[in-house]
C-alpha cells in the first residue's frame, strides 16, 4: 500500500515537471531595459556665437531594419575654432534616453575621438578629463583649417577594464568602438 | 575427471580468464551432447558454437536475429528463445557477426584452436553448458549507413574533453570552434542544425544554430559514442543532414553487484582539472532494479597559445545525471534524468565594435589584449544549463512483438553575458545577460518493433512528435516561438542469402509559430512545413575479408528561426546578417558507398559518400555594405542555393609485427555550391592522420601497456569563394602528438587505466580555417595530458 503511495506520488512529480508551462512564448513584450546608441549629435559652436552648429546621425531602430535617417554633412568655416560637444541618444524608447551622461558617469572607460581626413582639415584638443587624468572628449575645441572636403571620423571608444584592471590609457587602443561614424566635412 | 580434446574458445572482447573457463564449459558440454568424440585425436571437424543472443537493455531473448559466421560464409537465426548453433567447425579463427533491424551490428572474434590433453576436475556444480552468449545493443542507426564507434580504450583516451573534441578521432569528424573552449562537432562539413545529437535516445533540443553554442552534454555519461555518417532522416527526423551523433550509456546493471568507475583528468594547458565517478548496482532483495549515479565537474583556467595567454578562456563545469530502471518478464520501465552546467570565458581579444576594430587586430598578427594564467571568468562569458528527463518503457510480448515508449523533458538554458555591462548603474547593478534563451521541448516516441515475418523480415514503425517553445530576453536576436512536430516512420529489413537490405521511409509536419515586436507591436508570423523522407540500403559479405554496404537515405531541415529572423551584427564574424521569412526547408539526398576488407594483418575501410543539398541555406554576400552606428558591416543574406559535398573517408590499420601497427586516417572532401558555380564558406580541410603504436604483449599486471606517435596533416582550404573573408584560410599545418598508456590489473575486480598524452609536442604556431576566433589569435599550444580512470567492482 505504502509502496503504491510513492510510486503514485512520484508520477505526480513528473507529470508536474513534464507538463508546467510558466510563461507563455506569445506573451513577448517589447524590451526596454536594452540600451542602445541610436544618435550622435555634434554642435559646433563658433567663439562668440550662441546658436550652434549641429550636424546629427539618426538610426532609431537601431542596426538594421530601416536604414539611418540622417547622417548629416558637417558644414564649417575655413580657420575657424569651435566648441565641439557631442550628444549620445537612444531614442528608441520614449522619452528618449540621453546616453551621453551615462558615458560621463563611466569617463574612465570611455574615449571619444575625432579624426579628420585629410588631418589638415580640422584639428582637435580635448576640453575634458576624467578621474585618472586622461582626457574624454565630450567638450573640446575643434578647429578647421583651409577650405576643402573631407571626412571626420567619430568614435566612441568603449575601454572596460581587463580583469577588474583598468585599460584606459588616454589612446584610441583598447577597448572596442561603440560608435564609429565618418561624418562628410566640407570646410568653406 | 575428463580427458579432453579442447576447442578452446577464447572470444577477445572478454576477460580470458573467464573465457578460458568458459570454453571448457562448452567443451564439456559438447562431451555431454556427442559421448566419444573427445577421444578422438585427429583434427577433425567437430567443434561448435552455439549460444543466446540477448537484448543488452532488456535481458530478453532476440529473436530472428541472424547470426553469421563471417569465416565460413554461413549464417543462421536464433529460434523463439533467441538460440543459435553452428556445428561442425574445424578449429580455427572465427568472426561471429550478430544481426537484426533496430539493433547495432556485434562481431565476436572466436578462437577456436587446436587444444592438447588434459586433465580436469571439477565440482559437479560446474559442470554445465555455458555458451558463448551475445548481448546485443538497440541501436536505431541504419545498418547499411558507415557507422563509426569511439568505445573502450578510445573513448577513455578522449576523456576529459568537450563531445566535439572527443569526436575529432573518427574519420571525417571535425570541429567547428569559437576559442579554445568551445566546440561543435562537424559531420562531412556540416555542423548545427544540419547533423542531430541523441543523448541517451532523446534528440539533444538547445540552441543549435549559434556557431558559438555547443552542445550541453557531458561525455562522461556515455561509454560510447557512435557517429552515423550521411543523411538519416527516416529513423531520426528533421536536421540529420549530414549525420548523427548518438551518445550512449551502458545498460542499467540490473541485479548486478555494486560496481563503478572514477575518472581524473588533468590538462597542462589550462590548467584544467577534470574529475567524474559513476557508481551502480542493483538492489538486493529487490530483483529486477538497477541504478546508476553519475557526477562530473571541471574547472580550466586562461589556454595559452605558443606564444601568450588568451585572456578570459576559463570554463567551470559541473554535471550529474542519476538513473534507475526495473524490469520484469517483458515489461521494463526506466527513468534517465541529467543535469548539465556550465560557465564558459569567452576570449575578450576578440571583442569588436567594428569593422575597424577587426581590421586593427588582424594587422597586428596577435591579440592586442595580452594576459597572464587565471582561472577567472568575466565578461564575457555564457552561462549555460540543461536539464534532460527521461522516462522509457516497454513491453515485450511474448510472441515477439515489442512496444516502446520514451518521453522526455528538455530544458536549455542559455544566458550570454557582452564584455560591457549597461553604461545606467542601476542597470548595471543588475548583471542581467544581454541574451538569455529559455527553449523548453517535450518529445515523444512510440516505436513498435513487429516481430519476425517468415524469419526473413524484421521491422519497425515509429511515431515521434515534439512540441517545443522558446522564450527570449535581452536584445532581440531570435523571436520567441512554439513549434510542433510530428513524424511517422516505418523501416523494414530483410537479411537472406548473404545479403542485407533495408528501406524505410518518413513523413514530418512542423508547426512554427513566432512572436516578435516590430516598431513597438507584436508581430505573429506562422509557418508550416512538412516533408517526406526515404532510405534505402544494402549491404553484402562478398569473402570472408571483404564486405560491402550502400546506402541512399535522404533527410531535411525547416529553416531555424535564426536564419528566418536574424537582423543584426553578428559581433564575431564583423557581419551584419539579415534572415529570410521566405526560405523553404533544405532537402538532402546522400548516397554512400562504404567497403570493408580485413584480413590477418590488414583492415582497410573506404567510405565513398556525394550528398545533395537542395535549397540549402547559406549566407550570401550582397554588393553593398550596411551602416550602422558602429560603421559600414559587409552585409550577408540568409538564401538559398544547391550544393554537393562530396568525399572520401579512408580507414587502414596495418600490423607491421606483432607488436607494431601503423593507423592511418584519411579525409577528403569538396563542397561546391552548384547553382552559383562556386565554393561555401567554413568548409573544413582535407587532413590526414597517421600513427604509429608499439604494443607489448606480455608486461606482467599490465595489460594493453603501448607507446604510440601521431600526427596530423590538415591542407590549406583552397576552395573558398572569392572575396568572401576579412582574412585568407590559414596556411597548412602538421601537429605531432605522443601517447603512453595502459591497464593495471591490481585485483579482478580493480583495474587502473593510466594514459599519458602530449599534445602539439613541438609547441606549433598555427590557425585552423574552421576557428571563428582565427582574426584574432593562434591555436592552442602544447598541452600534456594524464589520464587515470580506476574501475572497481562488477
Amino acid at each position: 500500500m505504502n509502496r503504491k503511495k510513492q510510486w503514485m506520488s512520484l508520477v505526480m512529480i513528473g507529470l508536474t515537471l513534464f507538463l508546467t508551462q510558466c510563461k507563455k512564448a506569445e506573451d513577448v513584450e517589447p524590451e526596454e531595459e536594452n540600451e542602445l546608441i541610436t544618435t550622435v549629435v555634434l554642435k559646433f559652436t563658433e567663439s562668440g556665437s550662441t546658436t550652434p552648429l549641429q550636424f546629427t546621425f539618426r538610426d532609431t531602430d537601431g542596426d538594421g531594419g530601416n536604414a539611418p535617417t540622417t547622417f548629416d554633412k558637417i558644414a564649417l568655416k575655413a580657420n575657424t575654432s569651435y566648441t565641439l560637444t557631442v550628444e549620445f541618444l537612444d531614442e528608441s524608447k520614449t522619452p528618449a534616453e540621453d546616453i551621453t551622461e551615462e558615458v560621463e558617469e563611466e569617463a574612465d572607460e570611455h574615449l571619444v575621438i575625432f579624426t579628420a581626413t585629410p588631418a589638415s582639415l580640422l584639428t582637435y584638443v580635448y576640453g575634458d578629463k576624467d578621474a585618472n587624468n586622461f582626457p574624454i572628449g565630450l567638450t573640446g575645441t575643434a578647429t578647421t583649417g583651409a577650405a576643402g572636403t573631407g571626412k571626420l571620423k567619430v568614435q566612441l571608444r568603449h575601454q572596460t577594464p581587463v580583469n577588474g584592471v583598468p585599460v584606459k590609457n588616454g589612446t584610441p587602443g583598447p577597448g572596442s568602438d561603440d560608435v564609429n561614424l565618418d561624418f562628410d566635412l566640407e570646410v568653406n | 575427471m575428463h580427458k579432453a580434446y579442447i576447442c578452446n574458445i577464447v572470444a577477445k572482447y572478454r576477460n580470458s580468464f573467464i573465457l578460458f573457463k568458459q570454453g571448457i564449459l562448452i567443451l564439456l558440454g559438447l562431451l555431454n551432447l556427442l559421448p566419444g568424440l573427445a577421444q578422438s585425436v585427429e583434427k577433425d571437424c567437430h567443434c561448435f558454437v552455439k549460444g543466446v543472443v540477448k537484448d543488452e537493455h532488456t535481458g530478453l531473448p532476440v529473436v530472428g536475429a541472424t547470426v553469421l559466421l563471417i569465416g565460413k560464409n554461413t549464417g543462421t537465426f536464433t529460434d523463439a528463445e533467441g538460440r543459435y548453433q553452428f556445428a561442425g567447425l574445424c578449429p580455427g579463427v572465427y568472426d561471429v557477426e550478430c544481426r537484426i533491424v533496430g539493433y547495432q551490428s556485434s562481431r565476436h572474434r572466436i578462437d577456436l584452436t587446436e587444444g592438447h590433453e588434459e586433465d580436469f576436475s571439477l565440482a559437479e556444480t560446474e559442470i554445465h553448458l555455458n555458451d558463448i552468449d551475445i548481448t546485443t545493443q538497440r541501436t536505431d542507426a541504419p545498418s547499411t549507413q558507415p557507422l563509426s564507434i569511439l568505445s573502450g580504450s578510445a573513448l577513455a583516451q578522449t576523456r576529459g574533453q568537450s563531445l566535439g573534441e572527443s569526436l575529432k578521432s573518427i574519420t571525417g569528424l571535425t570541429t567547428l570552434q569559437t576559442g579554445a573552449s568551445i566546440a561543435k562537432p562537424v559531420i562531412h562539413g556540416m555542423h548545427s542544425n544540419r547533423i542531430l545529437i541523441m543523448n541517451n535516445g532523446i534528440r539533444q533540443e538547445g540552441q543549435q544554430w549559434g556557431s558559438e553554442h555547443a552542445p550541453e552534454i557531458d561525455p562522461f555519461i556515455a561509454t560510447r559514442l557512435a557517429v552515423v555518417k550521411g543523411a538519416a532522416g527516416v529513423r531520426y527526423g528533421s536536421d540529420a543532414i549530414g549525420g548523427v551523433i548518438l551518445v550512449e550509456p551502458k545498460e542499467l546493471p540490473i541485479d548486478k553487484p555494486i560496481s563503478g568507475e572514477v575518472n581524473t583528468v588533468y590538462f597542462s594547458n589550462g590548467r584544467q582539472g577534470v574529475a567524474s565517478a559513476t557508481l551502480q548496482g542493483g538492489i538486493k532483495g529487490l530483483e529486477g532494479f538497477g541504478w546508476r549515479a553519475q557526477a562530473t565537474g571541471k574547472r580550466g583556467g586562461n589556454i595559452r597559445t605558443p606564444n601568450y595567454f588568451l585572456d578570459n578562456t576559463g570554463i567551470s563545469e559541473q554535471n550529474f545525471s542519476l538513473a534507475a530502471g526495473y524490469r520484469k518478464g517483458g515489461f521494463g520501465i526506466e527513468a534517465f534524468y541529467s543535469h548539465f552546467t556550465t560557465q564558459i570565458g569567452i576570449f575578450s581579444g576578440a571583442h569588436i565594435g567594428s569593422v575597424t576594430d577587426l581590421l586593427a587586430v588582424l594587422e597586428n598578427g596577435e591579440p592586442l589584449i595580452k594576459s597572464d594564467f587565471s582561472y577567472s571568468i568575466n565578461r564575457p562569458f555564457q552561462d549555460v544549463e540543461h536539464d534532460l528527463l527521461k522516462v522509457e518503457t516497454h513491453y515485450h510480448f511474448p510472441d515477439g512483438n515489442r512496444i516502446q515508449w520514451v518521453v522526455a523533458r528538455q530544458l536549455n538554458q542559455r544566458a550570454e553575458y557582452d564584455l560591457h555591462r549597461p553604461r545606467n548603474d542601476s542597470l548595471a547593478a543588475l548583471n542581467r545577460p544581454e541574451l538569455n534563451f529559455k527553449l523548453n521541448t517535450l518529445t515523444n516516441d512510440l516505436i513498435w518493433d513487429h516481430k519476425p515475418l517468415a524469419r526473413k523480415f524484421a521491422g519497425q514503425l515509429g511515431l515521434s512528435t515534439l512540441y517545443q517553445y522558446n522564450l527570449m530576453s535581452g536584445r532581440p536576436l531570435i523571436p520567441n516561438f512554439d513549434q510542433w512536430n510530428i513524424g511517422l516512420f516505418a523501416i523494414e529489413r530483410l537479411v537472406q542469402n548473404g545479403w542485407e537490405l533495408e528501406a524505410g521511409f518518413r513523413y514530418d509536419y512542423r508547426f512554427l509559430s513566432t512572436y516578435r515586436i516590430v516598431s513597438r507591436e507584436k508581430v505573429t508570423n506562422i509557418f508550416r512545413f512538412h516533408n517526406a523522407s526515404g532510405t534505402i540500403g544494402a549491404g553484402r559479405n562478398l569473402s570472408d575479408a571483404w564486405s560491402v554496404r550502400f546506402n541512399m537515405g535522404s533527410a531535411w531541415r525547416a529553416p531555424n528561426v535564426s536564419e528566418l529572423f536574424s537582423d543584426g551584427v553578428h559581433h564575431g564574424a564583423a557581419a551584419f546578417e539579415e534572415g529570410n521569412e521566405n526560405l523553404q526547408p533544405e532537402k538532402a539526398l546522400n548516397s554512400v558507398l562504404s567497403a570493408q576488407y580485413e584480413h590477418s594483418r590488414l583492415r582497410v575501410e573506404v567510405g565513398a559518400y556525394y550528398n545533395y543539398i537542395r535549397d540549402y541555406i547559406y549566407l550570401k554576400p550582397q554588393p553593398e555594405p550596411i551602416l550602422t552606428i558602429r560603421g559600414a558591416f559587409p552585409y550577408f543574406k540568409y538564401t538559398q542555393t544547391n550544393a554537393t559535398f562530396a568525399g572520401l573517408d579512408v580507414n587502414a590499420e596495418l600490423n607491421l609485427t606483432k607488436e607494431l601497427a601503423w593507423t592511418s586516417k584519411f579525409s577528403y572532401l569538396r563542397v561546391t555550391d552548384v547553382r552559383n558555380d562556386s565554393y561555401l564558406v567554413m568548409i573544413p580541410a582535407n587532413r590526414w592522420d597517421n600513427a604509429l603504436k608499439y604494443q607489448w604483449k606480455e608486461a606482467g599486471q599490465w595489460s594493453n601497456l603501448y607507446a604510440s606517435v601521431t600526427n596530423r596533416w590538415v591542407a590549406e582550404q583552397r576552395r573558398v569563394p572569392p572575396a568572401s573573408d576579412f582574412a585568407p584560410p590559414p596556411a597548412a599545418y602538421s601537429l605531432w602528438a605522443v601517447q603512453a598508456g595502459g591497464k593495471w590489473e591490481v585485483s579482478p575486480k580493480n583495474q587502473l587505466e593510466l594514459t599519458i598524452t602530449v599534445d602539439n609536442l613541438f609547441d606549433t604556431v598555427y590557425r585552423d580555417y574552421l576557428n571563428r576566433f582565427r582574426y584574432f589569435s593562434d591555436e592552442i599550444g602544447r598541452m600534456i595530458s594524464l589520464r587515470a580512470q580506476w574501475s572497481f567492482g562488477g
